[in-house]
């Protein structure tokens, strides 16, 4: 037993009470639309009465209670603050919510597992908005998120193009020298192949980037590093061994924040999805009212749906107002099968 | 010289030139300069600005020190590299930094762009396999107790990894007399260039280890033939945390590079005139 050796499980131990406190006021904020007011006082009642049986100990009950009492004032002002709730996939400190942060800086941004609970937790107005990758330089398209995408019923009302910059993180303290492994999400780690293979890194494969740097603050397993972005370093209090560390330097993320309603200011920008009919020349006649109507075409993605049916992707400048546009667009629905409108919207390029 | 396979000659005057962002050393006169170490990025950046200003086209600074004693201040390590790297991209000035330990190799070359394996360490023999593994350009010293042979036999280690790029630098050996910190044995750059295609810096820093020594010894490496200098230069030597006998202010280095530029132009075409002259 060392002073050193408990410090740093001291450290350990409040990383992880830290993400808890967090997790735990998001949560609180989600019950807030599924309740009539923000004070509970029977539930309260309750919370403080089982932190009161559970106490014992070191724990004494009066600095327990105490500290509840603070954490359910602090969960009731934050109920009450009317933050606006914006949903992504992954964990805290995961690239989708660095584009949550570029896209609204003072938005509550909420983790969740999967990305259709992102979709539907904005559907049922559990959330505001909610943040999804759509394509990637070095992976190509987000697959799940597209297939999504074809029959949502949310609309489009922002896009982030950010770049991706992994970095080589460690615990604080860490010896470089002693490094031997990395953890990341199977993409990250092979975006990142030559530098590991430079630096006889064994990747390691965990379920998410941020995850990953999580782990390791929590953890502190010996030998090991994360890779992810600079805003998990910040998050959990890790060093950025090295930034910029992918082999290829134009690495960027397309993200869609999604809304049930279309934004109120015009947009610059427009997503829409349809289908064509299984014959010749079906898609080339949608294509090529854009291209009389002089709209340039930024992107183009088909997405397996039925068997032998695909749906289509196409974004492209310009807003839905100009009269220009808008007759394209009726024009091209004329031509194909459920051509819908994802939305028209302000990119952001960072 | 035996067993020189990679080192050695090839054709009479052809030389190695070696490409580090956009500097060819071997072919233009390079003159790299920089603190002894790196103590600070306000330091170590305004050096940098300092000594580009004056027309260095590399930085060096020491992030891991070899030190006599184990007390001595060793270096801030990896935190110097980061500093290094931030004094590059606010000057472009590509980096030489020291590497002393093989587990440092692959790190510092994420950072460097030239490894520098010091005098101490000149014949650390797995020292010299891994920098050569790194592919980076290695600036390799002269032992202070080598002979020729030597030096050359352990830029064939690095030769032998595949990496073409190695820079020989001369700077100083051990002799009887104690008034200097070493003797600069200039003698050895046109030798080098007799037996060797590669290219040969002089370092008269701690060649000569005397501050009024630097730049008549600057000046009569430039007419030896050397490739280019390897200077000590801080931003404020009283205040330097290691080596404050022997670093250059920045405005003594200004006079040098205008000295430097005076006799590199006094001695361009030097061969032809003398052979113009004996056909007139």
């Amino acid at each position: 037993m060392t002073l050193e050796r408990l410090r740093a499980d001291i450290d350990r131990i409040d990383a992880r009470i830290l993400s808890l406190l967090e997790e735990r006021m998001e949560k609180a904020i989600l019950t807030r639309r599924l309740k009539p007011g923000t004070r509970d006082p029977a539930r309260e009642a309750e919370i403080l009465a089982r932190v009161a049986a559970r106490s014992r100990c070191l724990a004494r009950e009066e600095f327990t209670t105490a500290l509840y009492g603070s954490i359910l004032g602090e969960s009731r002002s934050l109920q009450d603050a009317g933050l606006r709730l914006v949903g992504f996939q992954g964990t805290h400190g995961a690239y989708s919510e660095s584009a949550v942060r570029a896209w609204d800086p003072g938005a509550a941004a909420v983790p969740f597992p999967e990305f259709g609970q992102v979709f539907d937790g904005v559907l049922d107005g559990s959330l505001d908005y909610g943040v999804v990758p759509v394509e990637n330089t070095l992976g190509g398209i987000v697959g799940q998120v597209n297939s999504i995408l074809v029959t949502t019923e949310l609309r489009v009302v922002a896009a982030v193009d950010m770049p991706v910059a992994h970095c080589l993180l460690v615990a604080p303290g860490q010896d470089h020298r002693e490094i031997r492994t990395a953890y990341s999400h199977p993409q990250a780690l092979a975006q990142c192949r030559r530098f590991l293979e430079r630096n006889r890194l064994d990747p390691v494969i965990h379920f998410d980037t941020a995850g990953a740097a999580r782990m390791i603050a929590e953890e502190r397993p010996k030998g090991a590093a994360a890779i992810a972005g600079r805003f998990a370093a910040e998050l959990y209090g890790l060093e950025v061994f090295k930034e910029g560390i992918q082999d290829a330097q134009n690495n960027r993320t397309r993200f869609f924040v999604l809304s049930r309603t279309a934004p109120e200011a015009e947009g610059n920008k427009c997503s829409a999805v349809f289908f064509t009919d299984d014959k010749a020349g079906a898609l080339f006649r949608i294509l090529e009212v854009f291209a009389r109507a002089g709209i340039n075409l930024t992107r183009i993605e088909s997405v397996p749906d039925e068997p032998g049916d695909y749906a289509i992707f196409l974004d492209f400048e310009g807003s839905d107002r100009d009269p220009g546009v808008a007759r394209a667009v009726s024009e091209a629905s004329a031509l194909a099968r459920d051509f819908r409108m994802l939305g028209c919207y302000t990119e952001a390029r960072l | 010289m035996k067993n020189l396979q990679l080192a050695g000659a090839k054709e009479p005057g052809a030389r190695s030139v070696i490409e580090v962002r956009g500097v060819r050393l071997g072919e233009e006169f390079v003159v790299v300069a920089g603190p002894c170490a790196v103590e600070s990025e306000d330091q170590v950046v305004r050096t940098a600005v300092a000594v580009k200003e004056a027309g260095a086209k590399m930085l060096r600074g020491g992030a891991f020190k070899p030190r006599t004693s184990p007390y001595s201040f060793q270096g801030l390590g990896l935190k110097g590299l980061k500093i290094l790297d931030k004094a590059r991209r606010e000057t472009g000035l590509p980096i030489i930094t020291e590497v002393i330990d093989t587990r440092d190799v692959s790190w510092v070359g994420e950072y460097a762009d030239v490894l520098q394996i010091g005098a101490r360490n000149m014949q650390n023999f797995s020292l010299l396999r891994e920098a050569g593994k790194s592919g980076r350009p290695v600036l390799l010293k002269r032992g202070m107790y080598s002979t020729l042979e030597e030096w050359l036999n352990c830029a064939e280690y690095i030769l032998a990894e595949g990496n073409p790029n190695v820079i020989l630098c001369e700077r100083g050996i051990r002799t009887f007399e104690t008034y200097t910190r070493n003797t600069l044995d200039l003698s050895i750059v046109p030798a080098v260039k007799m037996v060797s295609h590669l290219p040969v810096l002089v370092d008269p820093s701690h060649g000569t280890g005397v501050l009024g020594l630097i730049e008549p010894m600057s000046l009569a490496a430039l007419v030896a033939g050397a490739d280019g200098l390897e200077i000590e230069v801080h931003i404020d030597p009283p205040s330097a945390w290691s080596d404050k006998d022997q670093q250059l202010t920045p405005e003594a280095f200004v006079r040098l590079m205008k000295k430097l530029e005076i006799l590199r132009e006094t001695m361009a075409g030097l061969d032809a005139r003398v052979s113009e002259g004996s056909a007139s």
